[in-house]
């Protein structure tokens, strides 16, 4: 440990050095005094006294210096001084100075505002107790024949039998997550999250409440008092942080609910997919509202069915993923045979970060790496300026070296340069990403989990600190290193910036023109393939009209309307017909169509196809979505009836018929007409068969990127607690949104109206992550596109201008101007041509990665190779042919004069 | 050189701890005279190179220096040895001994 007190007692000593300083000088000061009075005691003269005195001490200057080289770190001095110099140095050009500084915060500000995203969203853990123990638990569909897995939501019973059996948990929690209707004091109500769990949630996650109590097992026993605990928001929204908040009440879905806990404020509930399938759920945001889950009597019993909870669980210590994926999947496949249930069960886990993060890693990941090759580019592009500086200061390199000056010195003095343009772009550049994020957090659609944590915090800082330290090193250690092969005697004698090696640092330079050409060919293809993907998401044919379309979605969860059996159908039937009517007469409307799922909302009311008379095996009937709609939705929507006929008022007394998209057509009935079939078991608390009426054509309703496969059925037979009235009117959605929330509120006021926008805007919101991903894309194509065509320019014009002797002697001895231009164009090609070369091949290999994020856009597609290719040789022989000119205009006499 | 001072700087060292050790706190001045006296002229000793030493042995923490004032009234700075500076002589002593050892069986008359 000694060389660490001797570091440490020298660093300290670098900081005092002018007192430590003063302090040797006192103290020789006192030893000389002493020894001459001891001269002087012994009888010599006051002058011969000091002479003798000096003489026995040695040198005083020999001894100071001595004594600071033993003090000192004589590196650190070393560093300081040549920061010092390096800071002088940028002063005499700021132009130089200013370029670097903003071309690097630009790239660093860039960078880190994406990883400041990539790190709240992919990296952090999760504000609980050993997240890295927590998994989500899901079930798995296995089919016996072809081996494919699908993961599925969990059943109640299922869950509970593998956390009594198993052997791998600590503990597990099974929930549902949906939107709940709260009215806080008086107020029409508001949709907001609620998680209804298992009392253990809070323990399994590793967390309590810092106000109040967590859930016991008591809270979940039937007729039990209704409790509830908020997070930290919920009670911010509800409560306005009211301290006495505990045994306070809070109506729920018009039930009085008594508060009992309130989370800690860093503690937000996990975005957790039903399952991987089922794209998107509005569940009503982050959830606020928690409450225990009383098992009701078909969670006790139904095997099949019911696969509607989401369950998370912590690993025992030292259970690895695989053992437990291992040990549950022989106890489902146990289980269905003993139980011998009609489908292979088997078992999906999931390290909670990474099913949270699934939809989007990929996405994020590669604007990560699109960011760092723009900043690769950047640095390249310094790296370039600075051999350009380098060259310049050869001379003043060749006299420090003639002087003796180490290599170590040389290259540190370049370094140094690069470290303080380093250290100031990215300062600039940690300021840039404040904003940065800013502006990336109002682009970033709303479902990208855990996007409201992003922060610019600690890790992000030591991040972009790092990134400024290795674009000094990238940009700065080439030149640094070159400035090494210098010849002191050439280089001083020359007394020119024209050297001898100038050929050789030309090749270099057309490298790095090279390195850039490609990263940009890549970044250029990777942009337009995911613009052409998102206007291919846009323009392809939806199959209904959003246009003149305002959307309002009305739930409707007061007690009366929530009553099991006809009473409450009857109750929700009236209200639908009232709201109907009431818009039906709102100014311009032309028509008022049904819905019992807001569109572009994902996949929702799944169920099967059963057909009475066309039997398969079970499990194998095809996935449908049921909607209730009214006569005039089709025609709201503007979806054609492609076959039979649409529903009609007429109906409204024998309303089991049902139209089918066709999709379901094509699933259901293969190869047959589907008109006049029975379909069955679709209307709850019915057996009534249904006759399919028609059937509609395909729509893209449940989210752009698929058809869905539609059971459509009048509201007449079944009307579903959330209804969703979409208006098609002439009057602009700005002026028809107040007029749909009041006719809404006119009819009852206790109704939750979640969404109210337009229909356009809904698409708009539904492609946010593709939009988002394009925009962002775009921006650093655009910005390496540029970078790129300033390195091609800059070379090209550094080179001219070292060889506008040449091209005086040439034009001299009878060269033509064309000839000229030819010859500078040439060398400009050269590296563009490798590059896009090598940019290609990179290209075909990073593709891979960009595959997930592209809608049915191949990803060889030709227009985004050729036009990214073409437009950038485009640019790039623009860039070139300004150097060019400037080439075939030199004046010979001019030229030669000067030499 | 570089052998010859590393040598020499070792048995500095120790000369300058010993001096400490027997003396008690001393400023810099007072430790080269004490040297000088006991090792009686035998080699001359450039007063100032004590001090690098004493720096270096401060900073391995050896030895600890205050300031105070001179019996000439002056301000100076009094050395004194550090427990583990005491543990560092008996082990430098050790391998003086050692050392010297060595060398006197190399230099005894060979008969």
């Amino acid at each position: 440990m000694d060389w660490l007190r001797i570091l440490l007692s020298r660093f300290a000593a670098f900081f005092r050095s002018k007192k430590l300083d003063a302090d040797l000088d006192d103290e020789i000061r006192a030893h000389l005094e002493l020894a001459i009075a001891e001269n002087v005691r012994a009888g010599m003269s006051p002058g011969q006294a000091r002479t003798a005195a000096l003489r026995a001490f040695g040198g005083v200057t020999q001894v100071r210096e001595r004594y600071r080289v033993e003090r000192s770190l004589p590196g650190l001095e070393q560093c300081a001084r040549d920061i010092h110099y390096a800071v002088r140095r940028l002063q005499q050009s700021p132009g130089f100075a200013l370029t670097t500084i903003l071309t690097l915060s630009l790239g660093i500000g860039a960078a880190t505002s994406v990883f400041s995203i990539v790190n709240a969203v992919l990296l952090k853990p999760f504000a609980f107790r050993d997240p890295d123990r927590l998994v989500v638990l899901r079930e798995a569909v296995v089919d016996q024949a072809g081996g494919d897995r699908t993961a599925v939501p969990d059943n109640y019973r299922h869950f509970e039998r593998l956390k009594k059996d198993s052997d791998v948990f600590e503990d597990a929690a099974i929930f549902r997550q949906r939107g709940m209707s709260v009215s806080p004091g008086g107020d029409h109500p508001r949709i907001a999250g609620a998680v209804t769990s298992s009392p253990n949630l809070f323990r399994v996650l590793g967390t309590e409440p810092v106000l109040g109590r967590d859930f016991v097992e008591d809270d979940a026993r039937q007729n039990a008092q209704s409790v509830v605990i908020l997070s930290d928001a919920g009670w911010q929204t509800f409560f306005g942080r009211d301290p006495a908040v505990i045994g306070k009440t809070l109506r729920i879905e018009g039930r009085p609910v008594t508060v009992i806990g309130v989370l800690p404020p860093g503690i937000r509930f996990p975005q957790i997919a039903l399952a991987p399938t089922i794209a998107f759920q509005d569940t009503g945001g982050d959830p606020m509202l928690f409450e225990p889950l009383t098992p009701s009597e078909r969670d006790l019993k139904a095997d099949m069915g019911n696969f509607n909870y989401k369950a998370i669980a912590r690993l025992k210590p030292g259970v690895t993923l695989a053992r437990a994926n291992a040990e549950l999947e022989g106890m489902q496949k146990a289980y269905t045979l003993s139980a011998h249930l009609p489908f292979h069960f088997g078992i999906a886990l999931t390290p909670l970060s990474k099913d949270v993060a699934s939809g989007v890693s990929g996405g994020l990941w590669l604007l990560f790496a699109a960011v760092g090759a723009v900043l690769l580019i950047a640095c390249v592009n310094l790296a370039n300026l600075q051999l350009a500086r380098a060259v310049n200061a050869k001379h003043e390199t060749a006299v420090r070296a003639a002087l003796g000056a180490s290599r170590a010195q040389l290259v540190g003095s370049r370094l140094a340069e690069s470290l303080v343009l380093a250290f100031a772009g990215g300062l600039a550049g940690v300021g840039l990403a404040l904003g940065g994020v800013r502006l990336l957090l109002a682009m970033a659609p709303a479902n990208i989990p855990r996007i409201d944590e992003v922060r610019v915090n600690l890790p992000v800082l030591i991040f972009s600190a790092g990134l400024s330290i290795a674009a000094a090193v990238v940009s700065g250690m080439l030149p640094a290193l070159r400035s090494l092969r210098v010849d002191p005697q050439g280089a001083l004698r020359t007394n020119s910036m024209r050297t001898a090696n100038a050929q050789e640092s030309q090749r270099t330079r057309s490298v790095m023109v090279a390195v850039q050409v490609a990263c940009t060919v890549v970044l250029l293809i990777v942009t337009s393939l995911a613009l052409r993907s998102l206007s291919q998401l846009l323009r392809q044919n939806r199959g209904f009209d959003s246009n003149h379309v305002t959307l309002a979605q009305a739930d409707l969860f007061s007690p009366q309307y929530d009553k099991d059996g006809p009473a409450g159908n009857a109750a929700r039937l009236a209200f639908v017909d009232r709201v109907l009517t009431a818009m039906d007469r709102l100014p311009g409307v032309q028509s008022v169509g049904l819905t019992s799922v807001t569109p572009l909302t994902g996949e929702n009311w799944v169920d099967n196809l059963f057909r009475p008379d066309h039997r398969v095996a079970p499990g194998k009937e095809p996935a449908i979505n049921v909607r209730w709609i009214n006569p005039e939705y089709l025609p709201t929507m503007q979806s054609a009836v492609v076959a039979g006929r649409n529903i009609t008022a007429a109906d409204r007394a024998n309303p089991y018929v049902a139209l089918i998209s066709e999709r379901t057509a094509r699933e259901g009935f293969p190869g047959e007409n589907p008109i006049g079939h029975t379909i069955t078991d679709l209307v709850p608390d019915s057996k009534h068969p249904i006759t399919v009426i028609g059937v509609v054509a395909n729509a893209r309703i449940n989210g752009l990127k698929d058809t869905a496969a539609i059971v459509y059925l009048p509201y007449w037979a079944y009307t579903p607690l959330t209804l969703s009235f979409l208006a098609r009117s002439s009057q602009p959605s700005d002026a028809l949104i107040p007029e749909m929330r009041r006719a809404i509120w006119q009819i009852d006021p206790e109704v939750a109206i979640p969404i109210l926008k337009s229909m356009d805007e809904q698409v708009s919101d539904s492609v946010g992550t593709d939009r988002f991903q394009a925009i962002v894309l775009g921006s650093f194509g655009a910005a390496a596109f540029f970078l790129a065509l300033l390195g091609v320019y800059g070379v090209l014009a550094y080179s001219v201008s070292l060889r506008r002797q040449e091209f005086g002697i040439r034009l001299a001895l009878g060269s033509g101007r064309a000839a000229m231009i030819g010859l500078v164009l040439r060398q400009a090609a050269y590296p563009v041509l490798l590059g896009t070369g090598a940019g290609l091949t990179m290209a075909l290999i990073a593709l891979r990665w960009v595959r997930s994020i592209l809608f049915e856009t191949p990803t060889m597609d030709p227009v985004a190779f050729g036009g990214s290719v073409l437009l950038l040789l485009a640019a790039a022989a623009a860039a070139a042919i300004v150097p060019a000119r400037r080439a075939a205009s030199t004046d010979p006499m001019t030229v030669l004069r000067m030499e | 050189m570089a052998e010859k001072s590393d040598v020499l700087q070792g048995t500095l060292d120790l000369m300058v701890l010993k001096t400490l050790e027997s003396m008690g706190a001393l400023h810099g001045y007072g430790i080269a005279r004490r040297i000088e006296q006991v090792s009686e002229k035998t080699f001359t000793l450039n007063q100032g190179t004590i001090y690098p030493a004493l720096l270096r042995l401060e900073q391995r923490g050896w030895v600890k220096s205050e300031w105070g004032v001179s019996e000439a009234g002056r301000r100076a700075k009094f050395y004194s040895l550090t427990r583990s500076g005491r543990r560092q002589i008996e082990q430098e002593t050790q391998n003086w001994e050692r050392i010297s050892a060595t060398m006197a069986r190399f230099l005894a008359p060979t008969n």
